[in-house]
């Protein structure tokens, strides 16, 4: 990738690249060859759209790490208000838009569920059984502590206690981490090995993995970007006024959160009513 | 309500909604408190996006055990009563807690006998007691934060 180093008298950053259309193409050849290996037709033609999209993803991997190394040194020398990614520009509009797209995913999904649960006389449906919700209540007691983690670490960098902030801000990225692994390493293989609830199981498991999996994937995402923040702000590219990428990934992590708030009211508390 | 506001929001939200729907229900006597209300009188230090997000816990909760309509008027009926809290915030956050108590209960006591069928003077009672309970606990945090943690400059709201 050509990248231009940005300096104080010229902050605007260039990238030009064809690996975001190679990735968006990728995902698209992904998602068929899972839609036929799933369906059981076209097994070959499945298996290698899926292969086609690991080399592509395989290749941008290898083309950016290779960078890696350069990329971060040159961000070590930049002077600190003119970093990529971090200019000292308003933020607000961009993570308006990011979290408007994000509400429409979700209001999409939210009113299919509503849509399957108004055809029933009784929600969930008879035979479905009460989740255990220990380990939800973990869950959103992990995303709460993180929630103010973060608000809590924000606030120190804004009075110039960087130490702090940087502590915060790793408790946060961990506590993160701690989300998916519960639901995908421990909650889910319990609810589908045990045969407890599966997606086959009737429309409530259904919605409830539809759901719960696009919300995983948004906290993995978070994580993510808490792990690029984290990266930044030990090469201490943060400062009391210089911090809208933090804002901005805070913003999307409370997001994720609120939407928490609905899978659990909906699903582990709604599966008892 | 600004964006660096959305933290504050959905953290009272969040405290609303989990400690409904999460945490076991707290019997004081006969009286139910309910835990999500304790944090009402914070509404004077965090402002608007506290009293959003109180509002929109209790929307949450209460999808997560009922859709009766009369049930899903209780944030309205809320919103109103920690809008007093806010704007009295100046003069007295105890008036407005006051206040904040006698709207909600006064629904809860109309509300409850036609939800769950529980006898008038029982509901009238159990309200305004549950409420009280968790109000003033609320507001003893609130004074303790105010006066013995929060430095004068970290009180938005106070400020406004």
């Amino acid at each position: 990738m050509e990248t231009a180093e940005p300096s104080r008298d010229h902050v605007q950053y260039y990238e030009h690249s064809i690996w975001p259309a190679l990735i968006a193409f990728a995902t698209g050849l992904t998602a068929v060859g899972f839609f036929f290996l799933m369906k059981g037709v076209m097994l070959i033609a499945g298996l290698l759209l899926v292969l086609a999209s690991a080399v592509i993803l395989g290749g941008f991997l290898y083309s950016d790490t290779r960078n890696w190394s350069r990329t971060l040194s040159k961000l070590g020398r930049i002077p600190m208000d003119t970093l990529v990614g971090a200019f000292p520009v308003d933020i607000t509009l961009t993570i308006q838009i990011i979290i408007m797209t994000e509400l429409l995913l979700f209001g999409g999904a939210f009113g299919m569920y509503f849509a399957i649960r108004e055809q029933f006389a009784i929600w969930p449906p008879p035979g479905t059984p009460i989740l255990d919700d220990s380990i939800a209540r973990i869950q959103t007691l992990i995303l709460i502590s993180s929630s103010i983690l973060v608000e809590w670490a924000i606030w120190q960098l804004k009075r110039g206690r960087v130490r702090a902030f940087k502590t915060g801000l790793i408790a946060t990225t961990i506590l993160g981490a701690l989300f998916p692994i519960l639901q995908f390493g421990v909650e889910w293989p319990h609810l589908l090995l045990n045969n407890i609830l599966t997606p086959a199981t009737n429309f409530f498991g259904a919605t409830f993995y539809l759901l719960t999996g696009i919300h995983g994937a948004h906290v993995l995402v978070g994580v993510i970007a808490y792990g690029y923040t984290d990266i930044r702000a030990m090469m201490g590219q943060y400062s009391p006024k210089n911090h809208g990428f933090v804002e901005a990934t805070s913003t999307y992590w409370h997001f994720v959160h609120i939407i928490w708030l609905l899978l659990f009211a909906l699903m582990w508390q709604g599966s008892r009513v | 309500m600004k964006l660096e506001d959305f933290g504050t929001f959905v953290i009272f939200a969040a405290i609303y909604a989990a400690s409904t729907l999460g945490l076991p229900k707290l019997l004081f006597l006969a009286y139910h408190i309910e835990i999500g209300v304790i944090p009402t009188a914070f509404v004077a230090i965090f402002g608007m996006p506290a009293v959003f997000g109180l509002t929109l816990g209790q929307f949450i909760a209460g999808i997560g055990f009922e859709l009766s309509p009369i049930a899903m008027l209780s944030p309205a009926i809320s919103f109103v009563g920690l809008l007093i809290v806010y704007f009295a915030r100046k003069f007295s956050t105890l008036a407005g807690c006051v206040a904040y108590i006698i709207i909600t209960s006064l629904w809860l006591s109309y509300m409850l006998p036609i939800v769950n069928g529980t006898p008038a003077n029982v509901a009238t009672y159990s309200a305004f007691a549950g409420q009280s309970i968790a109000v003033v606990i609320g507001y003893i945090g609130y004074l303790i934060a105010v006066k013995k943690i929060l430095p004068r400059n970290a009180q938005p709201a106070l400020k406004r």
